[in-house]
């Protein structure tokens, strides 16, 4: 829903509506300073049913603990939540590794390790208020994957292995091709191959049709699941790391101490990438809802009563 | 703590989380049981939701702009400004302006509904002004020779005959905020966006199905009921019509 707009009128939009808005902002300043109160624990979570099960699961495991908790879901685009988490609207939400870097913090490359990669993001972080807790076993990145008949026709295992596959062509969300196209050849020497642009068809469809050969995926998505599909090995992790790791806002740490900060590592820890992808597979291809699949998740798991 | 990986002590149990249809889980394009199911948990709050953010923006918006065009149609200088300040909203992507808003306002509806009430000034505002000017000036000199003060040329002769235009700014308005407040769902789970986004990212088709065509079916419904408003507020037009 972006209108189409010139540079001026855009500039013109942006400082009137942040003048009105600053004015706002003080004149809320201006108010009487409320007494010193305890900063609430508001769980926030993005707008896609990973978010959803992971927000439901640090909910309910914080009320399971006995917390007081505020949920709020749904929330647009990294940079939305990310101004959400700053002006203490949540106080924590999960955000994968990778994107916390490229995205919140706009660091143009990235660390060539997991540990590294959440290192850095957890010192960014608490330089600005927030810290990172434990990160999950799982991640979620970009692969590349095959059908198992093709990755047998052509003998694919890596993503070098491509290089030797005529007429190629890959499938990926329409910005997977300025991001990837360039590093794929760079570090694999994939090149020459046509981009089909995703756009309201599953990927998992495409292959299946054999419109494309390829495509990019992610690795908790539920069709991975099974055996149906081949994940092409990134030995250079050209594609980053996406551990995800609850970012949550210093001052809960320093009020709630271990008893809040190992409750979610408690969850934290039981994320593996075939968990995620049950859950996943349950929310998405089963429609079951998320808060239902988290519940039953942390039962199964001593996390909650039964 | 500051380790960052915690070693999973064992595989987690993974329970049985129940399982969809087979028309769910095959995704075919519409899913009546799925509809039965979610309608009262999902499709309905979302709808009425729905309702309650377009009503609420369109009526704020209307206020403000029948207020303002008033205010522009005695004193000229007001237009230039206010119509100035309303087409720079407009232009303001809604993601951009949610963004400003959000640390202000917060992740709740009001946050929504300034950004939808921003939207609706320009459109209502330039109707109701233009419907106010549109009256032609031999009528207006009539309404001078009966003795009528500026109030009431303006209550019983200009603002009757700014009806029609009025109408057709309202239309468009409600229209185009039916269709503007599924963005609603980027800041809060709250309308017809909700199930749509849910449903886009997981490319279920029931959901968008039946979500989209409510938002269509509810935008219909608004216009039709704001021709037959018009039609009762104006019913010279339909005597002239029958004549």
């Amino acid at each position: 829903m972006i209108r189409k707009h010139n540079r001026r009128a855009a500039k013109a939009a942006y400082s009137v509506a942040l003048g009105v808005a600053l004015l706002l902002g003080l004149s809320a300043a201006a108010a009487p300073a409320a007494p010193q109160q305890s900063t609430p624990i508001i769980v926030g979570a993005k707008n896609f049913p990973e978010q959803y099960i992971l927000g439901q699961l640090y909910r309910q495991a914080l009320v399971a603990a006995g917390f007081k908790v505020g949920y709020k879901e749904n929330i647009g685009s990294t940079e939305l939540i990310d101004t959400a988490l700053k002006s203490r609207q949540i106080t924590l939400y999960p955000e994968y590794t990778g994107v916390m870097l490229s995205v919140t913090f706009k660091r143009k490359s990235l660390p060539k390790t997991p540990q590294a990669t959440y290192s850095l993001a957890k010192q960014l972080y608490e330089r600005r208020g927030q810290t990172l807790l434990a990160r999950t076993p799982f991640q979620d990145r970009d692969v590349i994957a095959v059908t198992r008949a093709t990755a047998k026709r052509y003998n694919l295992k890596t993503l070098s292995d491509l290089k030797r596959v005529p007429n190629l062509s890959i499938a990926g969300f329409p910005e997977w091709n300025t991001r990837w196209r360039g590093q794929i050849g760079r570090q694999y020497g994939v090149k020459g191959f046509k981009f089909v642009p995703l756009a309201g068809i599953s990927a998992y469809q495409l292959l299946d049709q054999g419109d494309v050969l390829a495509a990019d995926v992610f690795t908790t998505d539920p069709p991975l699941l099974g055996s149906k599909y081949v994940q092409l090995r990134d030995p250079k992790n050209m594609f980053g790391f996406q551990h995800v790791a609850p970012v949550v806002d210093q001052r809960l740490v320093q009020q709630y101490g271990t008893r809040f900060t190992s409750t979610i590592n408690k969850v934290t820890r039981l994320l593996t990438v075939k968990a995620m992808q049950a859950m996943n597979k349950a929310v998405i291809v089963d429609q079951r809802p998320a808060a239902r699949v988290a519940d039953a998740f942390l039962k199964a798991n001593g996390l909650k009563k039964k | 703590m500051s380790g960052g990986l915690l070693l999973a002590q064992g595989e987690p149990i993974i329970p049985d989380f129940g399982e969809g249809s087979d028309c769910v889980v095959e995704n075919r394009f519409f899913c009546p049981d799925w509809v039965r199911d979610n309608w009262a948990g999902v499709i309905q709050p979302a709808l009425l939701q729905h309702v309650k953010l377009v009503v609420i923006a369109v009526a704020i918006g209307f206020v403000l702009s029948f207020a303002a065009a008033l205010v522009a149609h005695r004193y000229r200088l007001v237009e230039a400004p206010f119509t100035a300040f309303s087409a720079v909203v407009y232009t303001i992507p809604s993601l951009a302006l949610f963004q400003l808003l959000v640390p202000v306002t917060g992740l709740t509806v009001t946050t929504v509904e300034i950004a939808l009430v921003g939207y609706t000034l320009l459109i209502l505002f330039r109707n109701t002004l233009e419907g106010l000017r549109s009256v032609p000036p031999d009528v207006l000199e009539a309404a001078r020779g009966m003795g009528y003060t500026r109030g009431q040329t303006l209550w019983r002769v200009e603002l009757p005959l700014a009806v029609p235009a009025m109408f057709a700014g309202l239309r468009v308005a409600v229209v185009s905020t039916i269709a503007l407040a599924t963005v609603a769902a980027l800041v809060i789970p709250y309308g017809l966006g909700y199930p749509i986004f849910l449903a886009l990212r997981e490319a279920f088709k029931t959901e968008i199905v039946v979500a989209g065509g409510l938002a269509v079916l509810m935008a219909l419904v608004a216009d039709a009921l704001l021709v037959a408003a018009q039609r009762a507020l104006t019913p010279w037009a339909s005597a002239r019509r029958l004549a």
